[in-house]
């Protein structure tokens, strides 16, 4: 989901997607402790679909 | 010569901007970037009547660096003509304490230059300055905001104030409180942002903020135990010790190779009180503190290759008495005295959010 987000906003651009992982970061979500097997955390996805929700992207 | 730089003392504003008129007689600037210490007076209305035809902006400072000079009661200057900036656009958000809604603002402003895709598709010409003035103590919020409406990278840093006179941001001859300036840069031959902190990961240990008020930027808790036990831990000192720690070992949100800085400030409330707000839910780690010049040298000499039109240096106003205190003064400026360069003391820095005992720079090429 995080990283769905970050492709979406970023749309093929690096400096972007970097820039949206770090904004994702500040925002208090720790990116890279989350992988596409890690066990579902609903505080953690309700923040995600919020960040999702504020860049105009939908997951 | 497409950027000029200028450090000018004068008996008054007036002064100042007449000085400033005779340096830069044969040279037409499209934005005039300033950095006033706090003791001048309205140094924006006397520099829009020497310059009506530019677009210009500046912030109040403690103390203010120009090319290889660092110096306090001056102004430091840089002056863009459309050699190196294309094309600028400026507004003001006033009363960023109120957390207002950036988008109507960024919309415009993307707009200025045809529109979000226009700015996309040159992406690497486009850049975004923020002056904040500090004492509303919003910057956290704004610039996370800011990052919600636009892509653009945007870089600056808050308002700082010598012994005397009143912490202000400045823009088209209006001084302004509580406010944000933001100007995006369309430049001739692109930009580079680099952010250098000096402060290295302590502690691979990472601390899970659990309980934060991030408004009143007040930290609480690690891992549900209060914050100052944790810390205490970490560096394995006993917790009545912990305030001798605060400069030499801040937090950073680590985020990839980035470091965000987050100092404290002092024990409040049953917690610790920062000078940025921590967001609950966020990973820290415990820093320590390295040395200033030689990790601003590195920092410098990665990004820039070859000689830049300019350089603007926001640089913590903790780092500058650092230095002072350090003796180090000379050698960090003359890192800056390779490139035309100006930079202030500032209360806080900005890059995608709000940091604290960071240098942010603008190259701009």
């Amino acid at each position: 989901m995080i990283q769905t987000v970050i492709t979406q906003k970023a749309k093929g651009n690096v400096v972007i997607a970097n820039s949206i992982r770090t904004k994702m970061y500040l925002k208090g979500i720790a990116v890279d402790k989350f992988t596409a097997i890690s066990p579902d955390d609903p505080a953690t996805m309700q923040k995600v679909r919020e960040i999702a929700r504020e860049f105009g992207v939908i997951v | 010569m497409a950027i000029k730089t200028l450090s000018i003392k004068g008996t008054d504003s007036r002064d100042v901007a007449r000085q400033a008129r005779e340096a830069l007689a044969e040279f037409q600037p499209k934005l005039l970037l300033f950095f006033a210490s706090s003791t001048y007076e309205s140094p924006e209305a006397a520099l829009k009547e020497a310059f009506p035809g530019t677009e210009i902006i500046g912030s109040s400072s403690h103390s203010e660096y120009c090319n290889d000079g660092y110096t306090s009661g001056s102004v430091s200057i840089m002056a863009m003509d459309a050699g190196s900036v294309e094309d600028v656009c400026v507004r003001v958000v006033e009363n960023i304490g109120a957390e207002p809604d950036l988008r109507d603002v960024l919309d415009g402003m993307h707009g200025y230059f045809g529109g979000v895709e226009e700015i996309l598709a040159n992406y690497e010409r486009y850049v975004g300055v923020v002056l904040f003035e500090s004492s509303a103590k919003a910057e956290e919020i704004f610039m996370d905001r800011l990052g919600t409406v636009t892509d653009l990278l945007f870089v600056g840093g808050s308002s700082s104030t010598a012994d005397a006179g009143q912490s202000l941001v400045y823009a088209n001859g209006r001084s302004y409180s509580g406010a944000a300036v933001l100007a995006i840069l369309k430049t001739v031959n692109g930009y580079d942002v680099l952010k250098t902190q000096s402060a290295h990961i302590f502690s691979e240990r990472k601390l899970e903020v659990t309980k934060s008020d991030l408004r009143s930027r007040i930290l609480y808790e690690f891992d549900h135990r209060p914050c100052g036990e944790v810390y205490a831990e970490v560096l394995g000192i006993g917790q009545d010790e912990i305030q001798n720690y605060f400069v030499c070992n801040p937090l950073g949100v680590v985020a990839g190779e980035e470091i965000f800085v987050r100092t404290f400030n002092q024990i409040q409330d049953g917690g610790i009180t920062l000078h940025c707000g921590l967001p609950e839910g966020t990973e820290i780690n415990v820093l320590k503190i390295g040395n200033i010049v030689d990790d601003t040298k590195k920092a410098l000499d990665e990004a820039i290759r070859t000689p830049p039109a300019g350089v603007i240096n926001f640089n913590c106003l903790y780092r500058t008495l650092e230095i002072l205190n350090e003796d180090q003064v000379e050698p960090y400026c003359a890192l800056f005295g390779r490139y035309p360069s100006i930079g202030f003391s500032t209360n806080g820095e900005a890059y995608l959010g709000h940091i604290n005992e960071t240098s942010t720079i603008l190259v701009i090429k």
